[in-house]
């Protein structure tokens, strides 16, 4: 009978992320339609609503392609190891005080444990299709992934260490008066970040950027395989404002407390969509950084900032401080990136795009000598009408 | 950093603002005033013909020649109500060859064909684009609805006031006529003034 039960409520969570899922891709498209001047979908169903679900049906019944050269079971199993992590970690989240599949103790550390796994099926596919763009794809998420799967660990751990628990419910619980958003501005701020990176979306989409490795790992998918890996990349997505939404954002009760739990699970979502919003007006705005620029970023600043976070709440909890010094703390670890970008970092650019300004005005300034062998031969031969 | 900062205060800016796409089968963006569409034939409503008398000069300067026209004599100059005597009887413009080069009208002599402001093509058969004297005839009558044409030489090509015109100089013809019997008198009467 567990068996039953538990398989009902599994497919209750898939059908509810899918949907999700789908209302994502939606949104997407509607916001950056929107921020763009454009309007987006509005042909399928009112206010083209329905355009997630036509484009699944396009996708199920395109021909399901794989390459000939590819390694046939490799290939076919690797979207549902990309997909299958990206919706296990959905049984542990608490929708509301009592509403999820599962409440693990160790929440946190099964979030953290499963969508390193998801790497794993993108490197496969890279690899199993068969394909220059696919493999340099995969290693790309390799490296994007693993790198920034470090500043989001740390930013769980911040976020663990105040409320002395690993468990999702108790960390939403022990958020009652003021969020860790409040608390630890850093660490929600490089959560996000490296959040966006570990969902590849932009501006850290370099591994599926369709501009240099033309779809990544995703280059050789059609059909429902290619829908899969869709499905686990917007799941992902809508995991990440979860996420925000839980550990800083006091889930489904931070402001208003104890609530019913319909009203719960509407406060939990209306946070988790306003943290993808995010992301998608992140997408609208900024384009692609380039891959050594993302290292850059993810090795120099994410992770010395999430270490700081770190340290930073280590001193206060071992000194007992009150709980706002960690706030002027954490917005005070942010200032010398600040500085360093906004004082030093353009230096360089600028004395550089001057050089380069003054170089171009000296070339103008010469003056301009008159090519000889074309006056000669115009002149030896006039009246010739073929030279140009 | 700032930069940064400005890019995404751009974007939600352009959240509240209405999109600019026009929907364009059932939105039409306006035509600007000096578009110029395909040619079109214009209609002279003194006389409730076409201007058009089927000269062949635009049929002849036509560069993708994708003109034909075939004139008649004008039953209307028997009746008195046209002075045009010839007229177009038919006359075909393939719209896929036309260049929109606009010099069947600069040629035109006669105020009968016009850049339009027609610019929509897509049609469901292979000879769609073939447009007769009476589509010509019905873009023309839209294009001098939508720009209030008037012609640019009304005495020479207007029907009714080249006859009345015409009527006045036949009127004044006739006058001097009438008034040539009795020049000797005049003249006379100079000349015998001169004379002394």
């Amino acid at each position: 009978m567990d068996v039953v039960w538990a398989s009902l409520w599994l497919f209750t969570l898939l059908n509810v992320v899918a949907v999700a899922a789908l209302s994502l891709v939606w949104l997407e498209r509607k916001l950056l339609g929107r921020m763009q001047g454009r309007v987006g979908p509005t042909r399928v169903g009112p206010f083209g609503l329905l355009q997630p679900i036509a484009d699944g049906i396009k996708l199920l019944m395109k021909e399901d392609i794989a390459p000939g050269s590819s390694s046939r079971v490799l290939f076919f199993v690797a979207p549902l190891l990309v997909f299958v992590p990206s919706y296990m970690v959905w049984i542990t989240i608490p929708f509301g005080r009592d509403l999820f599949v599962r409440n693990l103790d160790l929440g946190l550390f099964f979030f953290v444990a499963l969508s390193v796994l998801g790497i794993v099926g993108l490197v496969l596919a890279g690899w199993s299709s068969n394909s220059k763009y696919a493999i340099l794809g995969g290693f790309r998420s390799a490296a994007q992934l693993v790198s920034y799967e470090i500043p989001i660990i740390m930013t769980i751990l911040v976020v663990a260490m105040l409320a002395g628990s690993l468990s999702f419910r108790d960390v939403v619980l022990a958020q009652d008066v003021v969020p860790y958003a409040a608390v630890q501005p850093l660490a929600f701020g490089v959560f996000l970040l490296a959040g966006l990176a570990e969902v590849g979306r932009t501006p850290f989409d370099i591994y599926h950027a369709e501009s240099e490795v033309v779809g990544g790992p995703f280059v050789e998918y059609s059909g429902a395989h290619w829908a899969i890996f869709f499905l686990a990349e917007y799941i992902n997505t809508f995991m990440v404002g979860a996420l925000g939404a839980l550990l800083f954002l006091g889930g489904w009760r931070w402001p208003v407390g104890d609530v019913p739990a319909a009203a719960g699970v509407a406060l939990f979502l209306f946070k988790t969509y306003a943290i993808v919003a995010v992301i998608f007006w992140v997408r609208a705005t900024y384009p692609r950084m380039r891959i050594d620029q993302l290292m850059s970023f993810g090795w120099k600043v994410l992770i010395p900032l999430s270490f700081a976070a770190f340290v930073a709440t280590a001193f206060q909890m071992f000194y007992g401080w009150p709980i706002w010094t960690l706030t002027i703390l954490s917005l005070v670890i942010l200032v010398p990136p600040i500085y360093i970008q906004l004082r030093w970092q353009r230096k360089p650019a600028m004395a550089l795009a001057k050089h380069y300004a003054e170089i171009a005005v000296a070339v103008h300034a010469q003056p301009r000598p008159v090519p000889v062998a074309a006056v000669t031969e115009a002149d030896a031969a006039p009246g010739r009408e073929d030279d140009a | 950093m700032i930069a940064g900062v400005k890019g995404l205060l751009t974007t939600l800016r352009w959240l509240g603002k209405r999109p600019v796409t026009a929907h364009y089968p059932e939105q039409h963006l306006p035509v600007q005033e000096r578009y110029m569409g395909f040619p079109a034939l214009l209609t002279d409503d003194t006389a409730d013909e076409p201007f058009c008398t089927g000269c062949m000069v635009c049929v002849r300067e036509c560069p993708t020649q994708c003109m034909t026209a075939v004139m008649h004599d004008n039953p209307n100059v028997a009746e008195g109500t046209s002075h045009r005597r010839k007229i177009i009887e038919t006359f075909e413009i393939n719209l896929n060859r036309c260049i929109l080069c606009g010099i069947c009208v600069d040629v035109c002599a006669l105020d009968a064909i016009e850049m339009s402001y027609e610019h929509e093509l897509a049609s469901f058969g292979r000879a769609g684009a073939r447009a007769d004297l009476d589509i010509l005839l019905t873009l023309g009558r839209r294009y001098m609805e939508q720009s209030a044409w008037t012609p640019k030489n009304p005495e020479k090509n207007v029907a009714g006031v080249a006859l009345a015109k015409k009527a006045a100089a036949d009127a004044a013809k006739a006058a001097a006529a009438a008034e040539g019997a009795s020049k000797p008198d005049a003249g006379g009467t100079t000349e015998a003034e001169g004379e002394p």
